[in-house]
């Protein structure tokens, strides 16, 4: 179902959702390296608009305030709680999801790590934890060893406890980016 | 989470104006901890004013050697900025102690001194709570306390202040500054957060429409050291059980200063005069360190879970001073 | 192929689905035309539901409906569930094993006017959004008469019912006990926890007339459709299950929840797909948990340490609308020699949602209290703890007089004490120092029974040259996918890259649960049957009249690698199937236990080795590091295989140090999220290293696997407070294990 209120170049990007009320607000941003406008009310929040918009589900909803990480994205190249920010709020913002990491059909280094090291069971958290290993990776400002690493990872839970894995996964992508 | 109005705001003077006197506004920055709360329905703004766009990103140093801190610094940059890093490390520790890193990179410095208690019976508006609704009782006195405040307590209230970077602030020293109908006013830090007492639901000194613009940080005590310890039960992401944020400068083997401030066991984060009188001129020893750990937590009030607190706190006070003063 | 796929170190077949995002979880189905439901949660634990106003919650935008016990279809008060329903009417829940239908909570939702714990659903909104649906649900509000509410095991004087059959007795216990040397008593509790899998619990539901099909978040695609369709009256063909990937259970998502009828009953309201997403608050409340329990010990033995007697009489938490039994003392009988040994258990009802199986269920909780006795019972001899094992060690099963089909305690011990450095510890408590901590060094048993249930799976060898494996079993994390392609590799020859694999659908050949560590013994044997029958069919497709083979005996044939041969043509199953105009060879089987199960007792054991540090000065208690030995049999996939206790070990550290559900003396639920209630992050986590041993068990199956999900939780928490024990001298019987339990030792 198309809705005329959105205006993406990209047929994938239509939201289904086409209810409208009096108070929505149009915002324009780049998600995944595509322009996309949205028209959503104000309690949008970015991961509903994100999985139930714009069908963007590789980010996931654990928790839903901020206190397990399974939404993390980068927000202008910085890991952010999806869940805890309002789509409204990011007119002119640069969004990446898991689902704009791999290129061309080539896994992202990080992913290809996680691949390798099995750093995850059933999946749930892995968007997450990839997101926040992207963004520390571009940190310079977080050390490298492995304790600074855990520390800057911690608020990415993972129930299965694959952390030994994540963990290797993260100082291999590092060896190799 | 109910809906609301959505404003968007360029400058500090159309976003006090958007706002205006109006009780049922809110204003958003990071919105880590307000969308929290409107999703947990405790927080029912009708409108909310985006400050993002404001320009109070910038740090400055001031001629006098203080700092002064953009409103919308987030919480990472203002832990790894060149001044902090080297004049207030104790600042830059309580912030990297504080949430995650995801949380870090967007919670502002002005979101932060706003942050509201995790009381559990604060967040479920089914519970009875005098903070939310005065006159409601407080589920925390007769119910789970194992997370609540020690120092600062009424009968009506015992909700812990959750911040560790105002902890850090709190033993610099620092003041508050903000913008509002009634022009732009500053407010000594540790004068900004209110006591419970009988009026619980009123946190800070902040009127209606009033936004924090800058938060500045007293010049560096000479010669000091700082360093920031938080206990908790699980090693990071949780809030504290007890931390201690202490600031010492030496003369020779003696104290000269010292500033000792509290988190996870105040209803305010919590400096301690009592504890930084027990320190001043004395020897850096452990029996020293005790005392003042004594003196900080002889005002404290124990309830049914919450008793083992007393001396964890005692142990963070003891400990952060002896690896302050242990710094080569 | 030259080399074994099976014992191979494989890559995930479904990585890259679950790294790129395109991994398709219940909640990540939109479907055209789909709405939101939101449940609204009673706010009291206990009483009836007496007004329900929803007047406001109507008139909000984008409501569509409201799901409540006024409008929610009738009971049929029948026991004779016909084969296709009447109109409008459910069906009592059913709840059994053996049909494959059990649910997490027998009590159908807005049943009765009764509110049995916080969180049971009072309403459902509909709404066009999930934002305008969660807006709309705050505007109901509700009037209770409100009850005194039993708010927990530990906050109640009733006894309980017994549980008869889980009543274990052999020799004389108490006389023995009365006559022994060496004795003690002691009571351990453990707290109840929850599963908090990190994806939420979801339901997505469509009815297509009198066709249900629902994507949920499930451990159990077939036991889910067979419950559905017994309460709505329809047949099990009606009913599709959907579940491709879950975000773990860990049991949670054993048994289905209220959620997914009331998610279906709207579905059928409106006539549109509704999708329901629980937040993490109701998950704590309606979705099960692992009971509190309290356990009592009685342990004697003789001055070498040969135990005499053990007795172990526990309670576990159920509500008041199911009857949840905790098997806490499972273990106790089978793990150690011992000639004297009764076992009891006891039901508590309290005002909580329905207790359910959580990782390694009963038997852990039972493990952590018997390994900390064993623990006590060492310290009483003078005795080092793994002496007292050894000493102890069961040469059969004592409690079936069988054999065992593969007991490799022995060598776990071994392995696991050297590469830990165990002959180096001093018994001396606190005696351990570095800075200012004091280390601590504690270990215990691990043990898990090996389990196995019937299985149907298809195997179709295919035209485009790909192999497809179904069968209605799931992953839930543990690597299911890619242990099934590995077994179709190895009997086929064809490459995991050619190998598909079809799981989480109710109209697949029915599979097991994924629970109980069961679903590897249980899935692989038929996979491998119907891989042989595929290939057979092949043989019988190639030697047809007018065939490439015509003629020939299929025992002459050989398949290798993918190709079919009689020594002088050979032909790919591919270019056979293409010659032959043929889309596919399909084949089938079922596989089942058999007669070994009254030849042999089948159960896994390993041991933990456990450093903790602890900083009198400024009470921090942590894991430094865990080394584990464990016997499985055979892992199919040791990278996937180790990863399991890994995680297994980390869900341990928080049952030992952390998880802890808490109801206040109002039976209200105090902290219900990921951020009151803790589990373990990045942080905390130590060495961990792990050893699994390569002992096949041929006897249970032909693959020699013993399954291997639960085990590595088994003991761990015992092994941490057996450490504490060494570190602090304060022997800890309740768990978790809290600063305000250590601060006063200094």
């Amino acid at each position: 179902m198309m809705d005329d209120s959105v205006h993406s170049p990209d047929d994938a990007l239509q939201p289904r959702d086409a209810s409208r009320s009096s108070n929505t607000v149009t915002v324009s941003l780049t998600l995944n390296g595509e322009p996309v406008t949205l028209e959503v009310e104000p309690n949008v929040v970015l991961l509903d608009a994100l999985r139930e918009r714009l069908d963007l589900t590789g980010t996931k909803k654990g928790c839903d305030h901020g206190q397990c990480g399974a939404c993390t994205v980068l927000i202008d190249g910085h890991s952010a709680n999806s869940c805890l920010t309002l789509a409204v709020m990011h007119e002119g913002c640069e969004i990446t999801t898991v689902e704009g990491l791999a290129r061309d059909g080539q896994l992202h280094p990080v992913q290809e790590a996680f691949l390798e090291h099995d750093a995850y069971q059933c999946g749930y958290c892995t968007a997450g934890q990839m997101m926040s290993t992207v963004s520390m990776l571009n940190d310079k400002r977080i050390g490298s060893d492995d304790a600074s690493v855990k520390e800057a990872m911690s608020g990415n839970i993972c129930r299965c406890g694959a952390y030994k894995n994540i963990l290797s996964a993260v100082q291999s992508a590092r060896a190799k980016a | 989470m109910r809906n609301f109005d959505y404003q968007r705001a360029g400058d500090v003077a159309e976003a006090t104006a958007l706002h205006g006197n109006d009780h049922s506004a809110d204003f958003i920055a990071g919105g880590t901890n307000l969308i929290d709360m409107v999703k947990l329905d405790i927080m029912r703004p009708q409108r909310l004013v985006d400050v993002n766009r404001l320009p109070l990103t910038d740090l400055e140093s001031l001629d006098d050697g203080r700092l002064k801190i953009g409103a919308l610094v987030t919480n990472t940059d203002l832990a790894y900025h060149e001044r902090v890093l080297a004049d207030y490390p104790v600042l830059s520790e309580a912030l990297l102690s504080g949430a995650s890193t995801q949380l870090r990179n967007v919670a502002t410095t002005a979101g932060n001194v706003m942050q509201r208690t995790r009381c559990p019976y604060f967040r479920n508006p089914a519970r009875p709570c005098n903070k939310r609704e005065p006159g409601s009782g407080c589920g925390a006195l007769e119910g789970i306390n194992r997370n609540h405040a020690v120092l600062g307590t009424s009968e009506h209230c015992i909700a812990v202040h959750p911040s560790d970077m105002c902890v850090g602030m709190q033993a610099l020293g620092a003041t508050i500054t903000v913008e509002g109908p009634g022009g732009t006013r500053d407010i000594p830090f540790e004068e900004y957060h209110l006591l419970p007492g009988d009026t619980p639901e009123r946190e800070h000194d902040l009127n209606d429409g009033e936004l924090i613009t800058h938060v500045t940080l007293d010049a560096p005590i000479d010669g000091a050291r700082g360093h920031y310890l938080k206990l908790r039960d699980r090693m990071s992401y949780e809030f504290a059980l007890a931390s201690c944020a202490a600031v010492v400068a030496m003369d020779g083997d003696a104290i000269r200063e010292a500033r000792i401030a509290l988190g996870g066991v105040g209803t305010k984060p919590w400096r301690s005069h009592e504890a930084e009188a027990a320190l001043s001129g004395q020897p850096a020893t452990e029996e020293t360190f005790e005392k003042a750990a004594e003196a900080a937590m002889a005002g404290a009030v124990a309830h049914r879970d919450n008793a083992f607190k007393i001396p964890l706190a005692k142990q963070a006070i003891v400990r952060a001073l002896a690896t302050v003063t242990a710094q080569g | 192929m030259t080399e074994s796929i099976i014992g191979h170190r494989t890559t995930r077949i479904d990585g890259e689905l679950k790294l790129t995002g395109k991994a398709d979880y219940a909640a990540d189905h939109n479907l055209p035309g789909q709405v939101y439901g939101y449940p609204v949660p009673s706010t009291i634990a206990r009483g009836r539901l007496v007004g329900l106003d929803l007047d406001a919650a109507r008139q909000a935008p984008g409501v569509i409906e409201i799901v409540h016990r006024g409008n929610f279809p009738a009971l049929q008060h029948s026991d004779n569930n016909p084969a296709c329903g009447s109109e409008g009417r459910l069906f009592h829940s059913p709840n059994t094993m053996a049909e494959q239908n059990k649910v997490g909570e027998a009590r159908l939702p807005f049943e009765d006017d009764g509110i049995h714990y916080e969180g049971q659903y009072i309403a459902m909104v509909i709404a066009d959004t999930f934002e305008h649906a969660r807006a709309a649900a705050r505007l109901v509000t509700a009037r209770y008469e409100e009850e005194t509410a039993v708010p927990g095991l530990f906050q109640t004087d009733d006894e309980g019912e017994e549980a008869g059959d889980e009543a274990v007795s052999r020799g004389d216990p108490e006389g023995a006990f009365e006559s022994a040397p060496v004795k003690f008593d002691h009571t351990y509790t453990i707290a109840m926890e929850t599963h908090v899998a990190m994806e939420l619990h979801a339901s997505n539901a469509t009815w297509d007339g009198d066709r249900l099909t629902i994507y949920e978040s499930t451990q159990g695609v077939v036991f889910q459709r067979n419950a559905m369709a017994q309460i709505f009256g329809i047949p099990p063909e009606k009913v599709t299950v959907i579940a491709h990937y879950i975000g773990s259970g860990f049991g949670s998502k054993l048994f289905m929840w209220p959620h997914a009828v009331i998610t279906a009953v709207a579905a059928k309201m409106v006539g549109r797909p509704v999708k329901t997403v629980l937040s993490r608050q109701q998950n704590f409340c309606s979705a099960g948990n692992r009971p509190a329990s309290r356990q009592r010990i009685r342990m004697a033995a003789d001055r070498d340490g040969k135990l005499l007697s053990i007795r172990h009489d526990s309670q576990n938490e159920t509500s008041f609308v199911d009857a949840y039994t905790e098997s806490v003392g499972s273990g106790t009988p089978r793990v150690y020699a011992c000639d004297n040994v009764s076992v009891s258990q006891r039901r508590v009802q309290v005002n909580h949602g329905t207790p359910t199986s959580m990782r390694a269920p009963g038997e852990v909780s039972g493990s952590v209290a018997l390994e900390i006795a064993m623990d006590e019972m060492a310290i009483e001899l003078g005795m080092d703890p793994l002496e007292l094992r050894r000493r102890n060690f069961a040469e059969r099963d004592p409690s079936a007089d069988l054999p065992w089909s593969g007991n490799h305690l022995r060598e776990c011990w071994d392995d696991a004490s050297r590469r830990f450095g165990w002959e180096k510890r001093n018994p001396q408590i606190g005696s351990m120092r570095d800075g200012h901590e004091i280390i601590g060094w504690g270990m215990a048993d691990a043990t898990w029974e090996a389990m196995r249930s019937h299985c149907k799976a298809r195997v179709e060898l295919r035209a485009d040259g790909k192999v497809q494996v179904a069968c209605g079993t799931q992953d839930i994390g543990t690597g299911t996918y890619t242990i099934v392609a590995q077994t179709a590799s190895e009997l086929t020859g064809v490459p995991l890259e050619r190998i598909e694999v079809k799981l989480g659908d109710s109209t697949l050949p029915a599979g097991p649960l994924s629970g109980g560590s069961m679903a590897t013994a249980t899935t692989l044997p038929a996979v491998a049957g119907a891989t042989r029958d595929a290939i057979e069919q092949l043989k019988q497709l190639a030697i047809a009249d007018g065939a490439p083979f015509e003629g020939k005996e299929a025992d002459a044939l050989t398949f290798e690698n993918g190709t079919l041969s009689d020594g002088s043509q050979t032909l790919s199953f591919a270019e056979l199937l293409d010659k032959l105009q043929r889309g596919m060879a399909e084949g089938e089987a079922s596989a089942a236990p058999g007669e070994e199960q009254d030849k042999f007792s089948f159960r896994s054991f390993g041991a933990h080795f456990v450093e903790v540090r602890w900083d009198p000065g400024i009470s921090r208690l942590r894991v430094s590091r865990v080394v584990s030995t464990i016997d499985v049999g055979r892992a199919i996939n040791p990278l996937t295989a180790r990863n399991q206790v890994e995680g297994a070990i980390v869900m341990g550290m928080g049952m030992g140090m952390f998880e802890e559900t808490e109801y206040d003396s109002a039976g209200n639920i105090y902290n219900n999220n990921y951020a009151d209630y803790i589990v373990p992050v990045h942080a905390d986590i130590p060495d961990i290293e792990v050893e699994l041993l390569d002992n096949p068990d041929y006897n249970f199956n032909e693959f020699g696997v013993r399954g291997i999900g639960e085990i590595g939780i088994t003991g761990m928490a015992a092994a941490i407070s057996n450490a504490v024990y060494h570190a602090t001298g304060k022997r800890i019987r309740d768990m978790p294990i809290k600063i305000a339990d250590l601060i006063a030792s200094r």
